[in-house]
């Protein structure tokens, strides 16, 4: 026997591997088949009865998401009779669904309401009043539950069984009163929960950090990597573009990195995107100037100086292109490398592993930094608790590449204070911690959503940034300045 | 060449004159006036402002947010009207009521009356009636006033209040929560007295 089969569906023949279910065909043939409670990261329920299609032969309508494909099938997903149970399960659906899509963050993103429109749109035929369910529900630091919007597809309860392992979930009671909820006294406690609210087809879950902000439908996404681990996650970054606001991030499926998910600390990366916690001027010696002043100032400091007399201070969070074309710059400038240091956080535990996705290297690009330095030819030297490496370098220089996510250093401050210690510091990032100010030179840089580059993962895989217009206009990126900078000067090399 | 002669036009003579037809649109005037002298017809003239003109109920002028029956706003922050304005003029700040049966209401509900086209998109988009153009037409004001409509000013307008009186309250079902309905949130408070609106 072979462990391929194919199988028609709407007259197209597909061939999958034996054991696939119609609703896999369907999926890699392109064909979409309704579901609710099927999600292609978790195990079968067939609970929702909503993937109705005709299989020849069999006297009744089957759920395409449990029944096997077999060689020489034929389904159909289109005729008439699928379509109407298409529309009666979803009348099921909506008995007990109350109608609060205007206070639902969920409106605009729902497959209840999408399916409504694409084959529902009729009128009721329930005479019989809705059941009420507890609403507006504190499941846990990041979720609210509302149970009447539930349609118990059980996808939350098979995430917390199969990817978290926590099972905090269960469905409770029978009938019209099932509803979803936590175990007694228990609470969703784990670093992985807003998934549950991107899983959930309609609104019971929603995100505590996105709730009642924004309507979905006035955000544009744009898929980038996340920057806030070493796994590099593919992620859709939501903006409303009008306001030039970031309101979040969501996982885009890559089976090679990510899969289907993304952790709560990686949905965090939004917030240090927007105007309000970023500086926006630069500031040299303590006074605002504007940018061709400060990277005239930059340019001459270069310049004065040998290139052994510059200390480079880099961490893990720019992209290849940006370290590439600051050495380059910095080589052309002033015809050498100059000394390298790595700044990586005092408690960071670079070989963690939280066993699902997230990395104890807090840098989203370790890996692609070390490249570009072997390709360069420079040694770096490591700076974590321990700063005399740089503080006997005799640099007259500093330049510091701190750290875009600076929730990625808890000890952010401690070590900005003994990096201020140098001579002349120039700090490039987007901080508001207090010694920054005190910097000779505090240039604002770009964040990873407004940059084109590469990331490489901890595996060794190279994924590309997608830049979205900028914040603030005026800032670039270190590579914009550098070569910039090595533009306007005269070739030392 | 052919061409035409336009040099006289065949409807000119004196009954279609200048002066001829003066003469009589100052006749029907003065008829008129005579009429209205001795009270035989009444003034179609409107003496505004000290006169306002009685517009019908269904007339679309200013903008303003009807009430729930115990007087809090009607809305349910859901942008519809925002979404749909074709001129982007509302601004909406939704917030997490403290009362437990709302869930969501405007902190911040705005209009830039300015650059409002009175289209009344925003009343049809509305799916709890809580907006309405109102009876008020006289909007004219001086460049240094505030042109944009707070949640206040479109709640607690006095030709408003004037003119509709109760018929500011939402007659609409109360899309509240069911008493018995469970909730848990920190900040939800059961009885309206904490509502804080």
């Amino acid at each position: 026997m072979s462990n391929q089969v194919t199988l028609t569906i709407n007259n197209q023949a597909i061939t999958v591997p034996a054991g696939s279910t119609i609703m896999e065909a369907a999926q890699k043939l392109g064909v979409t088949v309704p579901h609710f409670c099927w999600h292609p990261g978790l195990s079968i329920a067939g609970v929702c009865r909503f993937c109705m299609v005709r299989v020849e032969g069999m006297p009744k309508l089957q759920i395409a998401c449990n029944t096997p494909a077999s060689e020489g099938m034929k389904v159909d997903t289109v005729s008439e009779d699928v379509k109407d149970a298409h529309k009666w399960a979803l009348e099921f659906h909506l008995i007990n669904h109350p109608l609060d899509c205007p206070i639902c963050d969920q409106a605009g993103e729902c497959e209840l309401q999408n399916y409504y429109m694409k084959v529902g749109k009729y009128q009721s035929q329930m005479e019989d009043d809705k059941v009420l369910k507890p609403k507006a529900l504190d499941v846990g630091d990041t979720l609210v539950l509302d149970t009447e919007r539930c349609i118990l597809c059980s996808r939350c309860v098979r995430f917390e069984d199969e990817v978290t392992k926590t099972s905090t979930l269960g469905i409770f009671n029978r009938g019209d009163q099932a509803t979803i909820g936590t175990y007694k006294d228990k609470k969703i406690k784990h670093n992985y929960s807003y998934n549950l609210a991107d899983i959930c087809p309609v609104g019971a879950f929603t995100a505590k950090d996105f709730r009642f902000k924004c309507r979905v439908w006035f955000l544009k996404e744009t898929s980038t990597v996340c920057p806030g681990c070493s796994t590099g996650c593919n992620v859709s970054l939501f903006q409303n573009r009008n306001q030039r606001e970031y309101y979040r991030l969501k996982p885009k499926h890559n089976p090679d990195v990510n899969g289907y998910w993304m952790c709560d600390t990686g949905r965090t990366m939004y917030e240090h995107l927007n105007a309000s916690a970023r500086i926006a001027s630069p500031l040299l010696s303590g006074e605002q100037v504007s940018f061709p002043a400060a990277l005239h100032a930059l340019g001459d400091a270069v310049q004065s100086v040998s290139a052994e007399k510059i200390a480079v201070v880099f961490t893990a969070q720019y992209t290849n292109e940006e370290y590439t074309s600051v050495l380059h710059a910095l080589k052309k400038m002033t015809g050498g490398l100059p000394k390298v240091f790595v700044w990586r956080d005092e408690s960071e535990k670079e070989e963690d592993f939280d066993g699902i996705l997230m990395r104890g290297d807090r840098n989203p690009n370790t890996r692609g930094m070390n490249d570009v330095f072997k390709t360069e030819g420079v040694k770096s030297v490591l700076l974590k608790a321990d700063y005399s490496a740089l503080a006997s370098s005799g640099a007259e220089l500093t330049l510091i590449f701190g750290p875009e996510v600076e929730s990625a250093y808890p000890n952010m401050q401690a070590a900005l204070s003994r990096l201020v210690e140098m001579k002349k510091t120039v700090f490039f990032g987007n901080g508001m911690q207090e010694p920054v100010n005190k910097m000779w030179l505090r240039m604002p840089v770009k964040v990873f959503a407004e940059k084109s580059g590469t990331f490489v993962n901890f595996n060794g895989i190279a994924q590309k940034l997608k830049a979205n217009a900028p914040v603030f206009p005026a800032v670039k990126c270190v590579s914009e300045y550098f070569s910039q900078l090595s533009e306007t000067t005269q070739s030392k090399a | 060449m052919a061409y035409v002669n336009v040099s006289r036009d065949p409807e000119r003579n004196f009954k279609n004159g200048y002066l001829a037809t003066s003469l009589v649109g100052m006749g029907t005037t003065l008829v008129t006036f005579a009429k209205q002298v001795f009270g035989l017809e009444e003034s179609a003239t409107v003496q505004w402002p000290e006169v306002e003109y009685q517009y019908s109920e269904r007339f679309k002028g200013a903008h303003f947010l009807t009430k729930r029956p115990d007087g809090r706003v009607r809305c349910t922050a859901c942008f519809l009207c925002a979404t749909n304005c074709p001129a982007q003029c509302i601004t909406i700040v939704a917030g997490e009521s403290s009362d437990k049966g709302v869930e969501k209401f405007p902190v911040r509900f705005e209009i830039d009356i300015l650059r409002c086209v009175f289209c009344g998109y925003c009343e049809e988009a509305c799916p709890v009636d809580a907006i309405r153009m109102g009876p008020e037409y006289s909007m004219a004001g001086l460049a240094e006033q505030k042109w944009v409509y707070t949640k206040d000013h479109l709640l607690e307008r006095d030709a408003v209040k004037r003119k509709l009186g109760e018929k500011q309250v939402s007659k609409k079902d109360e899309n509240t929560k069911h008493e018995t309905v469970e909730s848990s949130l920190p900040g939800i408070h059961a009885d309206h007295s904490h509502s804080g609106h």
